[in-house]
C-alpha cells in the first residue's frame, strides 16, 4: 500500500517524503467525518492500461470522481447543463443543479483535506475553516451580485439552523438508539466556545431588529442608514471574533479540538493518511470543482423563483430549508456515522464548527462583499427568522451543556427543526414588501396551507 | 516597629487604640483588594511626631497615593471654570469633571476600605456595599434632581453593562493571554448568586417594558401610565429586599463563597489602616462633596457636550459616563485577571452590577417617589434588550467554572456591538431628556 502512495506522489516528478507529523496532521472533526463517505480506490482495472501517464491519469480520475459514495449524483452535472442550455423547464435546471452540488460539496472538502495534507496542519485548518462551506460562499455571493438579498438571508440561516438543529438533531438521535445501553459523553469545552460565538452573531441580528421597533426610530431614511451601518460595523466586529477563534482552535488550545484518539481504530475510513493525489492535482481539482459549483450555483440562483412557482413552495421555503439541506448532505452523512460510532466530539465539532464559520465568517464576508458592491445589505432578518435563530441556539446550547447524550436530545432538536419548516412552509414572505408583513400566517385550512410567492 | 507606628498614627486623634494581631487575619472583600493595585506603597519611614507633619503626611497619602493622581487637576479647573466662566464652551467643562471623577471615585473608596479596617469585617462590607458605587449613586440623584430622567437611566444601564460585558470580557482576555498555560478556574456559585439577582433585576424591567407595549398606544391612557409606575415602585421595594437578603447571605451566612482567596504576603501586607478613623471620615465627606459638585457640573452640561462633540446624549451616558465612573475598578480587576485571581475579578465585576441594578436602580425609583417624579423601570425596548442578552450571555459565559480568552473576546466584542448601536442610533429631534 505504501507504494501505492510512492507512485501517486512521482506524478509531482519529485518523490515527497512525507513526515509523520504530516501524516498524523490534520485530523479535525471535518475531515474525519466526510472520510466515512470514501470509497477505496480500486488499482486494479486502472493497472492495465498501457501508457503511465494516461494511467496515473486515469488513476487520478478515478479517485477524484468516483471516490465518493456520492459519485452517481454526478451525473447530473452535464444534465443540468444541457438542461440549461437547451432551454428545458427550469424547474428541471434548478432540481439537476442541486442534485449536482451535493457530490461537488463533497469532493471539494476531500479535496482541502489532501492539500491539507501537504501543507500541514494550521493551513490545514485555515483552508478547512474557510474552504469549508465554500457551496454557501459561493450561493451566497452569485445571489448578492443578482441583488436578491433575500435569498441570500435565508438560505444563510437555513445553513445555521441546519447545522444546529437537523445536523445535530439527527446525529445525536440516530448515536443514542444505536447506543443505547453506552453512556454517550463529550467534552463540553468546545461546545462551549461555539455556543458563544453564535451568541455573538445572534446578538448581532437581534440589535438591528431592536432598532427597527424602538419606540425611538425617526423616519425610515435614518433609520435604515443606521441599521446598515451598525451591520457593517457589526460584520468586522464578527471577522475579528472569528479570528480569534481560530488562533484558538488552531494554536494555542488545540487540544479541545482534536479528534479523540482511539485505540481500536477501524481501518475502515482513518487509516488512510497519506494523500491519494498529488499537489498541483489536488490543487487544479479544486480549481475547477469550484468553477462547476460556480456554475451550477448561478443557475440555482437564476431559476430559484420558476421552480417555486412551479412547486407551490415560497423562495424562503426553499432557501431556508431546501438548499442547506441539499449544501450540507455529505457532512450530515459524516456527522451521523460517527454518532453511531459513539464518537460525539466529532459530530459536535462538524455540526458547531460550521455553524459557527457560516455565522461568524460567511455571512459577515457576504455583507461586506455587499459594501463593496454597493448593495445595502443589513444583518436584520425579520422577527421571525431571528426568533427562530435565538431558539435554536439557546436550545441547542442548554442541550449540550452538560457533556452527555441520548437519543431524546437529538428527538427534540430534530423537531425543533421540522417545526420551524413547518412554519415557513406556511407563511407568505414576499422578498419585495414591507417587512412588517413578513410575520403573517395567512393558512386558512390545511388545503390552502401551501401558500405561493 | 508596626505597634510603634499604629500609636503615632493614632496620636492624631488623640487617642491610643490598640491593634490585635488577630484583626489582622480578616480577609478583605474583593473591590477592596482590587484597587488596592492603584496605591503606591506608603513611605516606610515616619517622620517625627507633630501635628503639621501629620497632616501633610495625611494629605500626600490621601491625595498621591495613586496612580490616577494626575487626574486630580482637573478638578480645580472644572470648579473654577464654571464659577468663574473661564470655559465659555461648556462642553470643556463637562470633560474635565469626568477624569476629576475617575481618581475621586477611587479615592472613596480607598478610603471607605480604610474605615472598614477601625469598623470591622461587616460594616466593612455593608459600607462598601452602599458607597462601592458612589459615584453613579449620586449622579444618578443629580439627574434626577434635575428631572433628566433619559440620562439617569441611560448611565445606570451603562454602568451594569459595562461591568458585565468590558470590565469581565477585558479582564478574562487579558487574563487568559496572560496566562495560556494555565487551566484557569474559579468558584461559580458566586457568580451564580450574582446571576440570580441580575435575572430578577431583569424580570422587573421586563415586565413594564410589555406591560406598557402590549396596549394599543391610543388606547393607553394615564391610567395605564400609573400602573406602570406603580409597578415599577413595588419592584423597586422588592429589589432592595432581595438586595437586603444578598446582603445578609454574602456577610453573614454564606463568607466563604466571597472570601477572597489566600493573600500574597508581597501586595496585600498593608492589612492595618494606613490613617486614622475620624480622618478618613472627614476625608470622604469632603470628597463626596467634590464628587457632588462634579456631578452637578456633569449632568448640567451634558447636552452641550452632546451637542457640540456630535455624539448623541445616550451615548455618553450609556458609554462614556460608566467608563470614567468604573475606571479604577476595571484596572484592578485586569490586574487580578493577570495574576490568575479570577474570584477576586468576579467579584468586583459582578458584584459591582449586582450592585447598581438591585441597589443604586430602586433607590433611584424611591427617591423619585419621594419627590413626586414618576420615575419607572422601563428602559425602552432596544435597552433592555440589551441589558437582557448581557446577563444571559454572562451567565452562560460563567456558568462552567473556568475560562480563557475566547471568552473575554466575546463579551468585549458584545460590548462594542452594543456601543456601535448607540453610537449610530441617533435620537430624533423632537425627543427630550425630560420625559420617559
Amino acid at each position: 500500500m505504501a507504494s501505492n502512495a510512492e507512485t501517486w506522489l512521482l506524478e509531482n516528478g519529485n518523490l515527497k517524503c512525507l513526515s509523520k507529523e504530516m501524516r498524523h496532521g490534520v485530523r479535525t472533526a471535518h475531515n474525519m467525518s466526510s472520510s466515512s463517505l470514501r470509497k477505496k480506490s480500486e488499482i486494479a482495472l486502472v493497472s492495465k492500461v498501457p501508457y503511465r501517464f494516461v494511467r496515473d491519469f486515469l488513476a487520478n480520475l478515478q479517485e477524484v470522481i468516483l471516490g465518493t459514495k456520492l459519485s452517481v449524483l454526478f451525473l447530473a452535472i452535464p444534465f443540468a447543463i444541457a438542461a440549461q442550455c437547451n432551454h428545458f423547464g427550469r424547474p428541471w435546471v434548478f432540481a439537476l443543479s442541486l442534485l449536482g452540488l451535493t457530490p461537488l460539496a463533497e469532493r471539494v472538502s476531500f479535496l482541502t483535506e489532501q492539500i491539507a495534507m501537504y501543507t500541514g496542519p494550521t493551513v490545514g485548518g485555515l483552508l478547512n475553516a474557510t474552504c469549508g462551506n465554500a457551496t454557501e460562499l459561493i450561493i451566497a455571493i452569485l445571489a448578492l451580485v443578482q441583488h436578491k438579498v433575500d435569498v441570500v438571508k435565508y438560505s444563510l440561516l437555513g445553513s445555521v439552523l441546519s447545522n444546529l438543529l437537523l445536523v445535530l438533531g439527527t446525529s445525536l438521535f440516530c448515536g443514542g438508539l444505536a447506543n443505547v445501553t453506552k453512556e454517550q459523553k463529550f467534552d463540553r469545552k468546545q461546545s462551549d466556545v461555539n455556543s458563544m460565538l453564535l451568541l455573538l452573531g445572534l446578538l448581532c441580528h437581534l440589535l438591528p431588529l431592536m432598532l427597527k421597533y424602538s419606540r425611538n426610530s425617526s423616519d425610515v431614511f435614518a433609520l435604515e442608514t443606521t441599521v446598515v451601518s451598525l451591520s457593517r460595523v457589526s460584520c468586522i466586529l464578527m471577522l475579528i471574533a472569528y479570528l480569534a477563534y481560530l488562533v484558538f482552535q488552531l494554536w494555542t488550545h488545540r487540544q479541545f479540538f482534536e479528534a479523540q484518539e482511539d485505540e481500536d481504530e477501524d481501518g475502515d475510513g482513518i487509516a488512510e493518511e497519506t494523500p491519494v493525489i498529488g499537489f498541483w492535482s489536488g490543487f487544479a481539482w479544486l480549481a475547477g470543482m469550484t468553477g462547476v459549483i460556480a456554475l451550477l450555483s448561478e443557475y440555482v440562483v437564476a431559476t430559484i423563483e420558476a421552480a417555486s412557482d412551479t412547486w407551490g413552495l415560497s423562495v424562503s421555503f426553499i432557501s431556508l430549508i431546501l438548499l442547506p439541506i441539499v449544501g450540507n448532505a455529505a457532512e450530515h452523512a459524516g456527522a451521523i456515522i460517527f454518532a453511531f460510532k459513539n464518537k460525539l466530539d466529532i459530530s459536535l465539532g462538524v455540526a458547531l464548527g460550521s455553524a459557527s464559520q457560516i455565522s461568524m465568517f460567511v455571512l459577515p464576508l457576504t455583507v461586506i462583499v455587499a459594501w463593496i458592491i454597493g448593495i445595502n445589505m443589513d444583518l436584520d432578518f425579520n422577527l421571525l427568522e431571528t426568533g427562530s435563530l435565538a431558539l435554536s441556539i439557546i436550545i441547542t446550547a442548554f442541550a449540550l451543556q452538560d457533556g452527555t447524550s441520548h437519543y431524546m436530545k437529538g428527538l427534540v432538536l430534530l423537531l425543533c427543526y421540522v417545526v420551524i419548516g413547518a412554519c415557513f412552509f406556511v407563511s407568505r414572505s414576499p422578498p419585495n414588501q414591507d417587512p412588517a408583513n413578513v410575520v403573517d400566517f395567512g393558512m386558512k385550512s390545511s388545503a390552502h396551507g401551501i401558500l405561493r410567492v | 516597629m508596626a505597634s510603634m507606628q499604629e500609636q503615632n498614627w493614632d496620636l492624631e486623634s488623640g487617642d491610643c487604640i490598640q491593634k490585635e494581631t488577630s484583626s489582622s487575619s480578616q480577609t478583605p472583600s474583593s473591590s477592596i483588594l482590587s484597587s488596592s493595585f492603584l496605591r503606591r506603597r506608603p513611605n516606610q519611614e515616619r517622620p517625627p511626631v507633630g501635628m503639621f507633619k501629620q497632616f501633610l503626611n495625611n494629605l500626600r497619602l490621601v491625595f498621591l497615593g495613586t496612580k490616577l493622581c494626575v487626574l486630580i487637576p482637573a478638578i480645580p479647573l472644572a470648579i473654577l471654570g464654571q464659577c468663574y466662566g473661564f470655559m465659555t464652551r461648556q462642553q470643556w467643562i463637562f470633560a474635565l469633571s469626568l477624569l476629576g471623577l475617575a481618581p475621586l471615585a477611587e479615592r472613596m473608596s480607598f478610603l471607605t476600605e480604610q474605615i472598614a479596617y477601625f469598623t470591622g469585617p461587616t460594616v466593612g462590607g455593608l459600607l462598601n456595599a452602599t458607597c462601592g458605587n458612589a459615584t453613579e449613586l449620586i449622579l444618578a440623584l443629580f439627574a434626577l434632581r434635575e428631572r433628566k430622567i433619559l440620562v439617569l437611566k441611560y448611565s445606570l444601564l451603562g454602568s451594569v453593562l459595562s461591568n458585565l460585558l468590558l470590565v469581565l470580557g477585558s479582564s478574562l482576555f487579558l487574563g487568559g493571554l496572560a496566562n495560556l498555560k494555565m487551566e484557569q478556574t474559579f468558584d461559580r456559585k458566586q457568580a451564580d448568586v450574582n446571576s440570580l439577582l441580575l435575572l430578577l433585576g431583569l424580570l422587573c424591567h421586563v415586565l413594564p417594558l410589555i406591560f406598557g407595549n402590549s396596549i394599543e398606544p391610543q388606547l393607553l391612557d394615564d391610567m395605564d401610565q400609573n400602573s406602570v409606575v406603580w409597578l415599577s415602585r413595588t419592584s423597586g421595594i422588592l429589589m432592595l429586599v432581595a438586595y437586603g437578603a444578598y446582603l445578609f447571605f454574602q456577610l453573614r451566612t454564606h463568607r466563604q463563597f466571597f472570601e477572597a482567596e489566600g493573600e500574597d504576603e508581597d501586595e496585600l501586607s498593608e492589612n492595618e489602616a494606613v490613617i486614622g478613623f475620624w480622618s478618613a471620615f472627614i476625608w470622604l465627606v469632603a470628597m463626596t462633596i467634590i464628587v457632588a459638585i462634579l456631578s452637578e457640573y456633569v449632568v448640567g452640561t451634558i447636552e452641550a457636550a452632546s451637542d457640540s462633540w456630535k455624539i448623541s446624549v445616550s451615548f455618553i451616558s450609556l458609554i462614556l459616563l460608566p467608563i470614567v465612573g468604573n475606571a479604577a475598578e476595571h484596572a484592578g480587576s485586569v490586574i487580578f485577571a493577570l495574576k490568575n485571581k479570577l474570584d477576586i475579578t468576579l467579584g468586583v465585576a459582578l458584584g459591582s452590577a449586582t450592585q447598581i441594578s438591585m441597589f443604586v436602580v430602586p433607590v433611584s425609583v424611591i427617591v423619585a417617589w419621594t419627590m413626586g417624579i414618576p420615575m419607572d423601570l422601563d428602559f425602552g425596548l432596544l435597552e433592555t434588550s440589551c441589558l437582557g442578552f448581557s446577563i444571559i450571555l454572562t451567565a452562560f459565559t460563567l456558568q462552567d467554572g473556568n475560562s480563557h480568552y475566547i471568552k473575554g473576546v466575546v463579551l468585549c466584542l458584545s460590548y462594542a456591538v452594543i456601543a456601535a448601536c448607540f453610537f449610530f442610533h441617533k435620537m430624533p429631534a423632537g425627543e427630550s431628556l425630560y420625559q420617559r
